[in-house]
């Protein structure tokens, strides 16, 4: 009986994944583009419910664009979403992508060599190692071997996505690298790429990238399935990686062959509580990656050997508290911390940070330690601001506290007064305890509070914050959001809080726009195993793999210009592999 | 003793059942494919796309404080949601509307007959 169900569901699955345009319209699809039906054509053997060169699982930029370069070059391809709807992490991005070395940037004239952009990418990678007189800038021949890759590919790649039409770009020539100041960053701005029919302010690039590619795709042919999770590997005798075996929506499950290689491009672990806790170098809360980035890969890929590098580092960002606890699915990363009249405390009331710090900078400084009361200080931090931040520098873009009336604003705290306030803020502390470790506010909180706010205001004053130097690097004022313009003022992220309420407050802890460890793998994405060689059939794109930048993140768009650099290289590589037999 | 070891499974399986009752299949696939961009619960605020409680019977474009691409205002203008138009919708978004923002596409009738059954018991 069992067993009769079992195999009526499978039956189900399959006649449902046929339906479903698997394998019909791949059929479709390669009569249309003049393949011969054996090359896309379905199930060769009985096991496999059809049949690829190959198998994408991701439908996020390293999966849509992966498939699209092996599509290029005449291979079949599906790409398979875990999630009932495409796009992934990238669906929520700004979707800068950087791009050294870049056609714009040549075209303008302004140089990008390099031996100067490897030891940029080095001296923030691995600060401790950096040597600018070692062969690879102290980089290791992996580290070096990669960033260089990069840099050699992501041009090409973006250059052949958008005259493909999958994504077209426009030019960002104005905007900084997040180090633009280090002498080591020879082209500090130019290298910066964003979808050419994004909004002025960007903030919706994704949407705009996943709508091109993906329709892209489905022109070229490409079966894009939703609601398919690749649950492991299938191999040959001799360990070669020829399928996939996932579950559907409903439950049933699949298996699809891979001719030549399956391509993973699921994202990072920021959604498994006990990847995050066993590898992350500090107390993350979530993030902005898709729900569905569940670290999906880690197991997967580790049951057939791969080994495993930078588990302990993420894309970083703060993140409202609040939204992290609901699981809110649209939550955003604060990519700009707004308002000038505004400052960030602790439960003590101490400032002790500056606010206007580049993201993932200022994520890293909330796993702060106190060794002698046993804690995370800053675990939690408050923003504060008053009316004019409120009526200058509210957005519902880039993730910000801050937000418009009419938007949601369950997270804002507001106060009469300060004591109102600080009252608001602590019950909301109370709500959440079981997640924050029980804290709550000093009772000192409130005098602290007005202390700091008193300092700041006379830093405001003055345009020199002499505590933490906020505002004085440029990435910090090109994030710095809208504020009231005042004429004159020599530091615009920065104005005195007022004197009177009311006030507002929300609740911020550390969190990830993705993380960035998992299989190595090598220039070609192939994953490796730990003997440092290929385990073959199987690549790695994106988060899902890990990224040789340790800790840093050079630069906004330094998450997506390596996946479309990688994406371009692992494509290529797949598509060089002979078919299998069946 | 018997009684003792009936009871929880009694309370098991009633519990199981109002589980299941309040995740039908519509309900289960807007929460996979749909809560990333969108709120279904009254009063809920928008996200990255609108809040969708009480979408049939309302026109197209229509959601308060949200800001709709020129190509969906512009494809959209003068259409009403009922279940024809929503069923055409989830099929492929980027055919009724092109260039608009949302890219969502559901090949499978019968899942798209479960989202419409969803929205539609939302009011």
């Amino acid at each position: 009986m069992a067993d009769r169900i079992r195999s009526d569901a499978g039956a189900n699955s399959r006649r449902r994944f046929m339906q479903q345009a698997g394998a019909g319209s791949a059929g479709v699809a390669a009569a249309t583009l003049g393949l011969s039906m054996q090359e896309a054509d379905a199930a060769t053997a009985p096991a496999f419910d059809a049949t690829y060169d190959i198998v994408v699982a991701g439908s996020g930029a390293g999966g849509l664009a992966s498939a699209l370069f092996a599509r290029w070059q005449g291979n079949s391809a599906v790409i398979l979403e875990k999630a009932g709807s495409i796009g992934g992490t990238t669906a929520k991005a700004a979707f800068w992508y950087w791009v050294p070395n870049n056609e714009a940037m040549k075209k303008a004239g302004i140089a990008d060599p390099k031996p100067d952009f490897l030891k940029y990418v080095a001296r923030l990678s691995n600060p401790q190692g950096y040597d600018p007189g070692h062969p690879r800038y102290g980089f290791t021949q992996w580290e070096y071997d990669m960033c260089s890759a990069f840099y050699d590919s992501a041009s090409p790649a973006a250059e052949l996505l958008a005259a493909k039409g999958a994504l077209p770009y426009r030019h960002v020539a104005d905007v900084p690298d997040y180090f633009a100041e280090l002498p080591e960053d020879k082209a500090p701005k130019g290298r910066v790429l964003v979808p050419k029919e994004a909004i002025p302010s960007m903030a919706d690039g994704g949407l705009v990238a996943v709508r091109t590619m993906s329709t892209k795709a489905r022109q070229e042919g490409i079966p894009i399935r939703t609601g398919v999770r690749v649950t492991k590997l299938l191999q040959d005798k001799s360990a070669r990686v020829i399928g996939v075996e996932a579950k559907d929506e409903l439950g049933a499950t699949v298996r699809l062959r891979a001719r030549k290689a399956v391509i993973f491009a699921t994202g990072g672990f920021t959604h498994n509580v006990e990847l995050r806790r066993n590898f992350l170098n500090g107390p993350i809360f979530g993030g902005c990656a898709a729900p569905s980035n569940e670290g999906d890969f880690v197991p997967i890929a580790g049951a057939l050997g791969a080994q495993l590098r930078n588990m302990n580092y993420a894309w970083s960002c703060p993140i409202p508290l609040e939204k992290a606890i609901a699981k809110d699915g649209s939550i955003s990363g604060m990519f700009s911390v707004a308002g000038d009249s505004m400052l960030f405390v602790n439960k003590y009331g101490h400032r002790n940070v500056n606010e206007k710090l580049q993201y993932n900078e200022l994520a890293q400084t909330f796993f702060e330690w106190d060794g002698a009361k046993a804690e995370y200080p800053n675990l939690v931090r408050i923003a504060i601001w008053d009316q004019r931040s409120q009526q200058h520098s509210a957005s519902a873009e880039y993730g910000r506290l801050i937000v418009p009336p009419g938007t949601d604003d369950r997270h804002v705290i507001k106060g009469a007064t300060l004591a109102e306030l600080a009252r608001g803020i602590d019950e909301r502390f109370a709500k959440y305890a079981g997640a924050i470790g029980a804290a709550r506010l000093a009772p000192e909180f409130l005098t602290n509070l007005q202390a700091a706010i008193a300092r700041f205001n006379q830093f405001a004053k003055t345009g020199k914050d002499l505590d933490f130097k906020r505002g004085e690097r440029v990435v910090e004022q090109l994030f710095n959001g809208d504020v009231k313009d005042e004429p004159g003022r020599s530091n615009p992220t920065m104005w005195p809080l007022a004197d009177a309420g009311p006030y507002y407050a929300a609740l911020v802890v550390a969190g990830t726009l993705d993380t960035k460890g998992g299989p190595k793998t090598d220039t070609n994405g192939r994953v490796l195993d730990a003997g440092d060689q290929p385990i073959p059939g199987l690549y790695g794109v994106g988060n899902c793999v890990a990224s040789a930048s340790g800790r840093a993140y050079w630069a906004g768009g330094a998450t997506l210009g390596p996946i479309i650099a990688f994406a371009y290289r692992a494509a290529n590589a797949a598509h060089a592999e002979g078919r299998s037999a069946a | 003793m018997k009684t003792e070891m009936l009871l929880p499974l009694a309370a098991c399986l009633v519990l199981a059942a109002s589980l299941a009752q309040a995740q039908s299949p519509g309900q289960r696939l807007a929460q996979s494919a749909c809560t990333q961009c969108h709120s279904f619960g009254k009063g809920e605020p928008n996200g990255v796309g609108p809040n969708l409680y009480g979408l049939l019977g309302r026109p197209a474009g229509a959601s308060t404080g949200f800001a709709y691409s020129k190509q969906y205002l512009d494809a959209m203008k003068g259409k009403t949601w009922d279940r024809a138009l929503l069923d055409q919708w989830l099929a492929d978004t980027q055919a009724v509307a092109p260039g608009s923002t949302m890219a969502y596409f559901q090949d499978d009738p019968k899942k798209r007959a479960a989202l419409i059954e969803y929205m539609q018991s939302l009011k």
